[in-house]
């Protein structure tokens, strides 16, 4: 069954899967398919972490799928002489393949902790920069305005036109009003969903000026795809000016009443 | 479909089939061929049925395809089926198109595939028995998937169309009708439909256990069992004991709907003005409960793909598997770690960070017994004498683009690297690895090797070649690409992401893979073709046409009711390929212990 | 350990659900190695049993997340839940556990009459348990609390809504008949509480009826409605409903005015989920019974006797579990 140059073929097959796999990782970048600009603080530990496991993975693929191709070709039965070699395992191989990649994991959970935890455990102290409150099919921002406060007369409220200042420590307060959405920040590395019925902190540092996506990531009905918004990075002169211009013009059109804030309240 | 089977089976060789009883023709052909309690007969009832939802699934994902590839354009043919919008499909059909290509493949197809066709028509034969040990409950299993099949189909054509909140149904997008479309009758019926296709498991996996824990035949003992049926036997373990979770947790969906309880909306919830049920539950609470069924499943979605592997591996390297026993431990190692990683699914769902990080190391685990799987797949294959028949290349890619999928599972275990690729084409790349270019390849594996027995005819090994090659490249067309689109962000779940800057530039990446995605399910026309014309004209197999070793290779092809003509006796274990000394390269199970062969086989351990 | 415990190594033992004989078997009858000393039956009846401890610890799982997640959780006698009901349904399980064992025995012995009677007592005990079950169930429905909201009458705060929805009650024209015919009725057909709670009753109208409606005021219309025992040795409660006899609802049980019971709608969620899906594994152990009932209990259908007993424990057992967690804690 099978001519010889069957064996040839389908092993060439089997050996094109890691070198057509590792050439569109290598050329992927050329044409702008990969990781998108980065402007966060924490951001670069984790592309490097991507970067570390997909040099790791990329070992283990190119190692593994290369064996296959190359026990294929060696041991094709229209090729190979004699009888298959009748073993039935190895114990010191067993202990080997179970424990290299014992450690190389164990190596890898320790090593990314400390990346997990300044972004999702290490909150800073500090009041919430904006409040973030998903609903379909929008997002709606609450500034505390100038006395630094939620929920008091002089709040700014938006809607998806998120601007934040550079270089400083910035908090989230993240709610949902409805379903389950997902505050997504491609080019900040920053994803969270927003849960009704919870108030979730998420903090992060911009370190380069800029217009970026807010991107909803959690199936949240049939508007989920335009659930749009843009996050505007700027000095913190621009950011104070664009501010006081913002709650001008919301003084100006609708003279804040009273309950305003009452549904908002937390 | 079932005159179809019947015709086959009357075809296969002459021994087996009884005298007709002439009196009730009638209730003669139900009882054999419809209501038929024989595993091998409800095994085929279940491999038909869910090739018909395989190709379901497939047209659904191809819609799924069509839109993002070239959004809102006019839809080929299909369009004309859900011209509400002029052959364009409106956002809600897309998120519902997604859910159900989701849920169609994993519940209408992989997960019957394996355990109801595969495992029903192996474990008996396979174990030296004469059927299950509750033939009853097995028929049960088969029919039970009816009402399944009915709420599924018909929810397509409910008010506000099938279900939409995902393969995942979250809370409350999924609980107050309000939120969606889809979240209508058609999530009801959803709900409806898996409870159904809960209970078929159900009846399966305790009956598979009971069947191989009290039959198997003389001499065979729990270390002589094939690799398949030890997949089959852990997976049933897995399932019985994840599964009420899942029934557990639909039930309170269900009651959340339709009574309007709130075990999963939080109080006070408002979703387009309208309050969703009594309030003071937990949104997250379900997802909980869903991932705690839902990753043990991706395991039963794909350990008896691995079992059914392992054989074919060492049939066509004609070569003892490499570490019979490890390969028994990983199994049991992947089904018990299953149960404590759940939590990696909910890495940003608002979980607590912290036990985030104890389920990123259990994750970073479970790759330790799939590691020591994929190393003895390559052992097996070192230092064999391959033959390279289609069945083999499929049991080969399936090692191949496992240890992709598996390798694309290390970045998302990773919690920080998750919190970039989370719900990005990452996933679909990962998932469609190892439940498509894994999972279903093993099942191509599988059926160009069992269909002998299971028709008394072999394939056609020219057109499964072609068959093999054209699904190989176009599936890597479709699915490698998911892992670059992925590192940029890409989500997944949106009908159109080029209105966003950092996406735009994506079309045509997306139209190729489409293109690719279109070719792969066009090919699958020659399987179909090759199934049925094998069915009928294909070449007379005979009992063994592969030379393997295991029991259901001595029953005739394919075996009649009570399938062994003889009382099988077992001497050894299943992967005695290649003994020095021995007088064939072959050494099956019920062979008589050859005085030669035995010193050989004691002189190698 | 007994007789039907040896595994019988022939292809169809009792339990195997019976071929179907269109077809005669055309092998031999196949010879098995089981791996344990168990028939087909007893091993499936506890694998089937372990796939529900599953199902119901993910219900219980679920209960205590939902309950330690929630700000508040009405204590037993908030829901008018009586422990005293709860402890007598616990003793009627287990003695029907005891009956079943004894009607096992008897059948085991070949004493078909007497293991008739003791199945037929288990049987009963089943029933009582339902049927205590089912006043329970009785007395909070009549107290507005389902497990649903639209047809619920509980409310977690004295606020807003809930005096609006106290007012859309009181403004229900059938509702309005009953009143006046109630301010109607002359005093002495009424009994002494009856005419004090009248007295009540016309001043909670007045107060939902102000357009000034303060927050003081709801919660006095919650405490007349239905007043919610005090904590403690002192606190009020009898035996019988687990009520409060002096709340308007329970003098005038047509009112059924909106209740406010802090996380009462959760706690009826939870508390409807647990108790129903064990009555219906109640229910299921009593038609396995009634079966049973038509057959002559002897040694051949002890195997059966058996699995449903194992079945019962299981139902017991789970009872003991849910009867502290939901009436003492
Ligand atoms: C058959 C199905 C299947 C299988 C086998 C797996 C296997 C694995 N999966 Fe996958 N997974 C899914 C199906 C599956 N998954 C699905 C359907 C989803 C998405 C659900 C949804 O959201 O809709 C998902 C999602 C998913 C997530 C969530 C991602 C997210 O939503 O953000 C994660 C995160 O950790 C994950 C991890 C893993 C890991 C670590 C494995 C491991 O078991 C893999 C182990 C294998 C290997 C690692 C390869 C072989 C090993 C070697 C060659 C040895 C050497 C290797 C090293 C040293 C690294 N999976
Ligand atoms: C087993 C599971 C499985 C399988 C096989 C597939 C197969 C495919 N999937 Fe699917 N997919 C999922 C499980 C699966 N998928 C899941 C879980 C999701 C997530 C949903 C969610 O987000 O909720 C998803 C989502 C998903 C998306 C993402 C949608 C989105 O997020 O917006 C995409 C997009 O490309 C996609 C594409 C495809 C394609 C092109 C195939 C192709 O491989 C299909 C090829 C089909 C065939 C080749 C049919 C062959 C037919 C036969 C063999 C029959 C022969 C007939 C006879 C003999 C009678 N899938
Ligand atoms: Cu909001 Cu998706
Ligand atoms: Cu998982």
């Amino acid at each position: 069954m099978g001519s010889r140059l069957g064996g040839i073929f389908w092993s060439l097959i089997f050996l094109a899967v890691p070198v057509l796999g590792v050439a569109t990782f290598a050329v992927a970048p050329s044409y702008n398919i990969w990781l998108p600009k980065d402007v966060s603080e924490h951001g670069s530990s984790i592309d490097s972490l991507f970067m570390f496991i997909l040099a790791l993975t990329g070992v283990v693929f190119i190692a593994t799928e290369g064996l296959l191709f190359w026990f294929l070709w060696k041991y094709d039965a229209a090729k190979a002489k004699g009888p298959a070699t009748y073993i039935h395992g190895s114990h010191t191989l067993e202990v080997v393949w179970t424990i290299i990649p014992a450690a190389t994991l164990l190596f890898l959970a320790i090593y990314q902790m400390n990346t997990w935890a300044d972004v999702k455990m290490r909150r800073p102290a500090m009041a919430p920069t904006v409040e973030v409150v998903a609903r379909q099919f929008e997002w709606r921002l609450r500034y505390p305005g100038r006395d630094g406060m939620l929920g008091t007369r002089d709040d700014l409220f938006l809607t998806n036109d998120l601007h934040l200042p550079v270089d400083e420590d910035i908090l989230v307060q993240l709610k949902s009003m409805d379903v389950l959405h997902s505050f997504f920040l491609p080019n900040l590395r920053i994803k969270q969903d927003a849960v009704p019925g919870m108030k979730i902190p998420v903090w992060f540092k911009a370190k380069e000026t800029g217009q970026f996506d807010i991107v909803c990531a959690e199936l949240c009905g049939w508007g989920h795809y335009k659930m749009k918004g843009r996050v505007t990075i700027e000095s913190r002169a621009d950011f104070d000016r664009w501010l006081e211009e913002t709650y001008a013009r919301q003084e100006a059109t609708q003279p804040a009443p009273e309950d305003v804030v009452a549904p908002a309240a937390d | 479909m079932s005159t179809a089977t019947a015709s086959t089976l009357s075809h296969g060789t002459a021994t087996t089939l009884p005298p007709a009883r002439k009196p009730r023709p009638l209730a003669e052909f139900l009882s054999t061929y419809v209501f038929s309690k024989d595993h091998k007969v409800i095994g085929l009832q279940f491999l038909f049925s869910t090739l018909l939802w395989f190709l379901i699934g497939g047209l659904l994902a191809l819609a799924v395809r069509w839109q993002i590839a070239w959004p809102w354009s006019d839809v080929p043919v299909l369009g004309k089926l859900f011209a509400q919008q002029g052959g364009q499909m409106a956002p809600e059909f897309y998120t519902m198109l997604f859910t159900m290509h989701a849920t169609v493949m994993i519940f209408l197809v992989i997960i019957p595939i394996l355990a109801g066709a595969f495992g029903n028509f192996l474990i008996p034969l396979m174990i030296g028995a004469d059927d299950m040990a509750f033939p009853t409950l097995n028929m049960l299993s088969y029919w039970f998937m009816w009402p399944a099949f009915f709420a599924f189909g018909a929810s397509f054509f409910v008010e506000g169309g099938a279900a939409s909140s995902g393969w995942t149904s979250y809370p409350p997008l999924s609980t107050n009708v309000a939120s969606a479309p889809g979240s209508g009758w058609g999530q009801t019926l959803w709900l409806i439909g898996l409870t159904m296709v809960g209970v078929s498991s159900m009846l399966g996996s305790v009956n598979y256990m009971t069947t191989i824990i009290l039959m198997r035949a003389p001499g065979m003992t729990m270390f002589r069992l094939p690799m398949t049926i030890w997949a089959m036997f852990i997976t049933a373990i897995l399932q019985a004991f994840a599964l009420p979770v899942l029934t557990a947790a639909g039930f309170m969906q269900l009651s959340d709907r339709t009574i309007g309880t709130g075990f999963f909306s939080p109080e006070g919830n408002v979703v387009n003005n309208a309050i969703a049920g009594a309030g003071g539950g937990q949104p997250l609470l379900w997802q909980h409960l869903f991932w705690f069924y839902s990753h043990p499943a991706v395991y039963i979605m794909i350990l008896p793909a691995m079992g059914m592997v392992s054989d074919i591996l060492t049939t066509f390297a004609r070569k003892p598997l490499f570490g019979y026993r490890p390969m028994v431990y990983s199994i049991a190692g992947i089904a018990g770690l299953g149960f404590i990683v759940w939590g990696h699914h909910m890495f940003m769902s608002g979980m607590n960070p912290a036990l985030g990080v104890t389920f990123m190391v259990s994750t970073m685990m479970i790759a330790l017994p799939s590691a020591v799987k994929t190393f003895n797949w390559l052992g097996t294959v070192w230092g064999g004498r391959i033959q390279f028949t289609t069945s083999m290349l499929f049991a080969l890619s399936f090692v191949s683009m496992f240890i992709i999928g598996g390798l694309s599972g290390i970045f998302m275990a990773a919690t920080p690297v998750d919190i970039f690729i989370h719900d990005t084409y990452f996933i679909v790349a990962h998932f469609h690895y190892v439940l498509f270019a894994g999972t279903a390849m093993g099942v191509w594996a599988a059926i160009y090797f069992w269909f002998p027995k299971m028709f008394g005819r072999t394939m056609n090994e020219f057109w499964g070649k072609v068959h093999f090659f054209l699904t190989f490249i176009f599936l890597n067309g479709t699915f490698f690409t998911m892992h670059i689109l992925g590192a940029v962000g890409f989500p997944r779940r949106l009908a159109d992401a080029y209105h966003y800057e950092t996406f735009h530039h994506l079309q045509p990446l997306n139209a190729f893979m489409t293109w690719c995605a279109i070719g792969m399910v066009a090919s699958q026309a020659i399987f179909a073709a090759n199934f049925f014309w094998s069915m009928f004209f294909g070449p007379i197999a005979g009992r063994n046409p592969w030379n393997s070793n295991t029991l259901e290779w001595t029953a005739p092809s394919p075996p009649g009711h009570g399938n062994f003509d003889f009382q099988p006796v077992v001497h050894r274990g299943p992967y005695e390929y290649s003994v020095p000394g021995a007088d064939k390269d072959h050494l099956m199970q019920t062979d008589p212990p050859n005085a030669l062969a035995t010193a050989a086989a004691a002189a190698a351990h | 350990m007994n007789a039907s415990a040896i595994s019988i190594p022939h292809g169809h033992d009792g339990h195997s659900g019976g071929h179907d004989d269109g077809h005669g078997h055309h092998g031999p009858v196949l010879q098995y190695q089981p791996g344990l000393p168990l028939t087909r039956g007893k091993l499936i009846m506890w694998l089937f049993l372990s796939t529900e401890i599953m199902f119901f610890a993910a219900l219980l799982g679920s209960y205590v997340v939902l309950r330690f997640g929630a700000p508040v959780w009405p204590k037993p006698h908030h829901v008018h839940l009586s422990e005293p009901i709860g402890a007598f349904n616990t003793f009627v399980l287990i003695c029907s556990s005891v009956t079943i064992v004894l009607a096992l025995e008897f059948a085991r012995a070949n004493k078909a009459g007497i293991a008739k009677f003791w199945m037929l007592l288990t049987l009963l005990l089943g029933m009582l348990f339902l049927g205590v079950k089912g006043y329970e169930y009785q007395a909070k429905f009549s107290h507005g609390i389902y497990p649903q909201a639209p047809r619920g009458l509980i409310y977690e705060k004295p606020d807003l809504y809930y005096g609006s929805a106290v007012r859309a009650r009181l403004g229900e024209p059938a509702i309005i008949d009953k009143l006046k015919e109630l301010d109607d009725t002359p005093a002495d057909q009424l009994s002494a509480e009856q005419v004090a709670a009248r007295g009540r009753l016309q001043q909670i109208r007045k107060m939902v009826a102000s357009p000034e409606q303060q927050a003081f005021d709801l919660a006095v219309v919650a405490d007349q409605v239905m007043p919610l025992p005090t904590e403690g040795p002192g606190g009020s409660h009898d035996g019988g409903h687990g009520g409060h006899a002096s709340g308007l609802n329970d003098i005038f049980p047509w009112l059924r005015l909106p209740a406010v019971i802090p996380g009462g709608n959760m706690w009826a969620s939870t508390y409807f989920l647990l108790t129903g899906f064990h009555a219906v594994h109640v229910l299921v152990g009593l038609i396995v019974f009634t079966i049973l009932l038509f057959y002559k209990l002897g040694p051949k259908q002890a195997g059966k006797i058996e699995n449903a007993g194992l079945y019962w424990h299981f139902v017991d057992l789970v009872w003991i579990f849910l009867f502290p967690l939901l009436y003492l804690f």
